[in-house]
């Protein structure tokens, strides 16, 4: 256990010294943040500048504070699962290229230790960014549109989460596969992606889908009940990042690291 | 009993056998060189004992290992190509790497000290690794190998990227650390090997094609040579020695000559009679033993 923090505390340190522990925070607040602003302010700043015809009357409807933060939800369903994507893209991968990962795996480390630690130290750093960009459009929300619950805000949280955590688990999984982190990153948007699709789209038969947690948490905020797939939903995708973390650990132990 | 013993070691990348069957043993407190032109498979080798490749057939065995216990406690390894983190300080690394080989933090830590001093890099150990010239990664890298005082040294090709005063600081340094470890190094300079080595793998083309002490291979390969450039006349001096029975091999080149005899006094006499006889132009007329070289350049020819 010991070890296993050793090397956590490697990835905590990194990801300061190269300024993740800054960037993703931010961007999260800026996505979580734009979308409250915007549909607020939007129609007065038209006004302002004019520029429209005389007589053009424009009708922006206000959302509804449930709409508006998801708003938010729908900005990380898209950028976020980017970043996401990008920062942890290259984390296994990346340092196989290098032939960095040679150094630390010729050591007595298990590499189970190795990707969960990775895992981790993500987990932390992305839902910390996801909640400082959910707070920031349920503040904003509230003081123009009017405010959730604390309560429901936490539980649509936490739900969407889920989906987030499935996608980096993803990333990592995929950068443990591959050498080569543009592919890894490239193959977990297009997994997300198609995800998406596939599960609207046959919505009928697997309601138990991660890419159904985000309709599921709007499902929520708009009605203010939790439909009946969510619970599976949620338990399917808790077993699929327990799995992938595995199949992580499983396929990276299999490879040869030089060569 | 040998720290390490390797038992008809193969290694097949596709349908190409890279390394065709190697047996040897590593021994306490000896240098061993693992001596070979570039793709003879030195490489492949440390990092199958490294536990980085697996062996397609034959058996490596610890003598340290216990059972269920992780062997690659017993390596300190050094690749051909250190890399590191480079937003750590050498200082860092070290310590992390101590850490990972399982030591406490403290004794890490203490370890980090005393090797950032043995390898003359305590000015630097607080700068990024990122700024580290080549010489300075080269010996993190030896550092970072040596932080648990691992019974085994692997260190792939650690000389060949230095410059000639950090390459001598290096070989004496190995002198010192087989008096704790058992060493292996690759090499594909000659002298290298026969400076610090105890004992020598000649590799070639994945097979060890001869391997001994230094003094074994040199009683070996020993043999009297005699050097011989004339201004003209060779044609003259060649059939006037022709039919001598010292002599073993000869190696004409124009009005230059080496004779591989196995008596070198007798071969002196006839020679020097011949010249003398026919007053032959002579310019230099060298007698000298073969050494590893003339056996490397054999082997590798052959």
């Amino acid at each position: 256990m010991n070890l296993w923090f050793v090397l956590f505390k490697k990835e905590c340190l990194e990801m300061v010294r190269n300024f993740k522990v800054i960037w993703v925070p931010l961007t999260f607040l800026f996505l979580g943040a734009i979308d409250p602003l915007t549909a607020y302010y939007m129609p007065k700043i038209v006004d302002a500048l004019g520029g429209l015809p005389e007589g053009t009357v424009i009708e922006i409807p206000l959302p509804s504070p449930g709409e508006s933060l998801l708003m938010s939800v729908g900005q990380f369903d898209t950028l976020g699962v980017l970043i996401i994507a990008l920062m942890l893209m290259g984390t296994v991968a990346g340092e196989r290229k290098s032939g960095v990962a040679e150094m630390v795996l010729v050591k007595p480390v298990p590499v189970g230790f190795y990707i969960s630690a990775k895992w981790a130290a993500a987990l932390i750093l992305v839902w910390l960014s996801y909640f400082a960009g959910m707070l920031a459009s349920w503040y904003y929300t509230g003081i123009l549109f009017g405010w959730i619950p604390f309560g429901e805000f936490l539980a649509c949280f936490f739900i969407y989460g889920l989906w987030l955590t499935f996608v980096m688990t993803m990333t990592i999984f995929y950068s443990s596969l591959l050498k080569s982190p543009g592919l890894a990153g490239f193959l977990s948007i297009a997994t997300a992606v198609v995800l998406g699709f596939v599960s609207s789209g046959f919505s009928h038969w697997i309601k138990w889908s991660p890419a159904l947690l985000k309709t599921y948490a709007g499902e929520y905020l708009l009605k203010s009940a939790l439909p009946d797939a969510t619970v599976p939903a949620l338990l399917v995708t808790a077993g699929a990042i327990i799995a992938l973390l595995i199949f992580s650990s499983a396929v990276f132990r299999k490879k040869e690291l030089a060569g | 009993m040998p720290v390490v013993s390797v038992e008809n070691l193969q290694k097949r990348f596709k349908d190409h056998l890279v390394i065709k069957g190697v047996t040897f043993t590593l021994g306490d407190q000896r240098c061993t060189a693992l001596l070979g032109p570039n793709g003879a498979g030195k490489t492949t080798i440390i990092r199958m004992l490294s536990g980085l490749l697996k062996p397609s057939s034959g058996t490596i065995n610890f003598r340290d290992a216990q059972k269920g216990g992780d062997f690659r406690r017993l390596i300190g390894y050094l690749p051909q190509h250190p890399v590191f983190y480079e937003w750590m300080t050498g200082r860092e690394f070290l310590e992390y790497a101590g850490e990972l080989a399982g030591l406490t933090k403290k004794e890490a830590r203490e370890r980090t000290e005393e090797l950032l001093e043995l390898l003359g890099l305590r000015e630097a150990a607080k700068k990024r690794i990122s700024k580290y010239s080549g010489g300075m990664r080269q010996r993190l890298g030896i550092a970072q190998a040596l932080i648990h005082r691992p019974p085994l040294l692997l260190l792939d090709e650690p000389v060949s990227a230095l410059d000639p005063i950090g390459r001598r600081e290096i070989l004496e340094l190995l002198k010192e650390l087989k008096k704790q470890s058992a060493v292996l190094f690759s090499t594909h300079i000659l002298n290298d090997a026969e400076e610090v080595s105890d004992e020598i793998l000649f590799l070639h083309e994945g097979e060890i094609v001869e391997a001994g002490t230094m003094d074994e291979l040199r009683q070996k390969y020993r043999q009297a040579k005699i050097d011989i450039v004339l201004a003209g006349k060779m044609d003259i001096f060649l059939s006037g020695v022709a039919g001598g029975e010292f002599i073993e091999t000869r190696l004409i080149d124009g009005n230059q000559a080496t004779f591989f005899v196995t008596d070198v006094e007798e071969a002196k006499q006839a020679f020097l009679q011949v010249i003398v006889a026919h007053r032959l132009p002579l310019i230099k007329f060298e007698i000298s033993k073969t050494s590893l070289e003339d056996v490397f350049m054999k082997v590798v020819r052959s």
